[in-house]
């Protein structure tokens, strides 16, 4: 008789993938993974609004969280153990140089190079920008309506930022996604195109508009968003905004099983830093690799299951057929 | 641990004939993918050309684990000498074409194992897993170029096994 089950080994597995998905910082509300319903997600398609960043390396998961002895007696001994600090890290390395990936291996804003005005004043973060341009309504997050003589400002394979105009905001901006907090008001027009995570590659440009390579991270452009070229993105060492996003990262392993990592609140806790890999081990005067390294705090939340504050969540799905 | 070696050559044959459904052989009468167990063919006197022969070598086993596990060395030969239309000028161009074709074979790096001993194959509870490959620079033989890639195949021992 054919067995129905198997005895699983450890899960043998080859990489981890990394999700990441936009805490709304002013709500202080991070983005829910529920293993009941999302463990068998396709990994090239995350449920929204997680967004993939692909394959990472040196995923190093570091609990920080401290327990003592509570003593008594005479000689003391423990009574039982109690927990008194709460904390974790995670360290990880991104493969790729995007947008998301930079902007969360910084400590502090990540800004978006605007295209430069003519004749503008040099500034480290970018000259004073070019006009930007109304987008129209009925725009969506992949697809950005244009007055034509707007449009034509567009050039295919140039970068957008779409955002409002900073009129004086202050706390979080940015659409979707918090790109800053702003403590007093600022002059710059510009300044939340220069913060914003709405930026995508121009795939097409037509006579109505802009059509994007990829959706823009947060979502439609906001009623009165406007669009500029974007030519480069600049992070500064210093400042005082912590990025803090949800993360989920996921092991697949041989057999289909999964382990899931979630990290409700993940604020970033270092400067910019980079790892160079040779791409040939046995030379490594050669040509390599520039990674991004990423260095996460883990914050608590509360879970409303029974009020325990927690920093981590890990889930394991099991093989199928596998004992458990 | 037949099963692992016969569930790996399946999946290459059946992702192969997606990949380029032109590579074929004609062996024993029948027009099949061109990709073929050393082993289970009569020998060979000289390897054939514009295939993949996969040749199975070393073999180790951990004992220690909840469920045996077996690993298994596996070479994936192929050389070519390009076509006759062109005179075989084109020989770098089908070994990289084959190369290709190799990559695009080993991803993903895992299928179902299944037991080909029954006409229907059994689909059995785990999986088959490897290693990306280890490959070797081409082997020139007069207008022959060849190369071989080295990919160790993983797989639990199940019970009847």
């Amino acid at each position: 008789m054919s067995s129905t089950w198997f005895a699983a080994p450890a899960p043998v597995m080859q990489r981890v993938r990394a999700y990441f998905a936009p805490v709304n910082r002013a709500a202080q509300t991070p983005v829910l993974f529920d293993p009941s319903e999302q463990s068998g997600f396709n990994l090239d398609a995350p449920p929204a609004p997680w967004i993939g960043l692909g394959w990472i390396l040196d995923f190093v998961r570091k609990p920080a969280s401290k327990s003592a002895p509570l003593l008594t007696g005479i000689p003391a001994s423990p009574l039982e153990q109690v927990r008194e600090t709460l904390q974790a890290q995670v360290s990880l390395q991104f493969l790729s140089w995007t947008k998301l990936t930079m902007a969360l291996a910084t400590g502090s804003q990540h800004m978006n190079v605007l295209a430069p005005a003519s004749d503008a004043t040099p500034a480290a973060d970018g000259a004073q920008a070019a006009t930007a341009v109304t987008v129209q309504t009925g725009s969506t997050a992949t697809s950005i309506l244009l007055a034509s003589s707007d449009a034509a400002k567009f050039s295919p394979g140039g970068i957008v930022a779409v955002d409002v105009d900073n009129t004086g905001q202050t706390g979080f901006v940015g659409t979707g996604i918090s790109g800053a907090y702003v403590k007093q008001a600022l002059t710059d027009v510009d300044y939340i195109r220069r913060v914003t995570f709405n930026v995508a590659l121009i795939a097409q440009v037509n006579s109505t508009g802009l059509t994007l390579a990829e959706p823009l991270p947060g979502g439609a452009p906001a009623t009165g968003a406007k669009a500029q070229t974007a030519v480069a993105f600049v992070d500064r060492e210093g400042g005082s905004f912590y990025q803090e996003w949800s993360a989920l990262f996921v092991m697949q392993a041989s057999q289909g099983e999964r382990i899931f990592f979630y990290y409700p609140r993940l604020q970033t806790m270092s400067g910019a830093e980079e790892v160079v890999n040779p791409l040939n081990g046995k030379n490594p005067a050669g040509q390599s690799r520039v990674l991004l390294k990423g260095q996460f705090l883990a914050l608590p939340v509360t879970d409303p299951l029974d009020g325990e504050r927690v920093v981590c969540y890990r889930s394991f799905q099991p093989a199928a057929n596998a004992l458990v | 641990m037949q099963n692992a070696k016969d569930s790996f050559y399946m999946a290459l044959r059946t992702r192969l004939t997606t990949i380029n459904p032109n590579r074929t052989i004609l062996l024993r009468g029948a027009v099949r993918p061109g990709i073929l167990v050393e082993e289970a063919e009569a020998p060979f006197s000289q390897l054939p050309d514009d295939v993949f022969i996969l040749r199975w070598l070393g073999l180790g086993v951990d004992v220690d684990l909840a469920s045996t596990m077996a690993a298994e060395q596996c070479e994936v030969i192929y050389q070519t000498c390009g076509t006759q239309s062109f005179g075989g000028l084109d020989r770098g161009r089908a070994l990289s074409a084959m190369d290709e074709e190799l990559m695009g074979m080993i991803q993903p790096s895992f299928t179902p194992k299944l037991n080909y001993t029954s006409t229907l194959p059994a689909a059995m509870l785990t999986h088959v897993f490897w290693d990306g490959p280890v490959i070797s620079p081409i082997a020139i033989q007069r207008d022959r170029l060849s190369r071989t890639a080295s990919v160790t195949i993983y797989s639990y021992q199940e019970q009847g096994e």
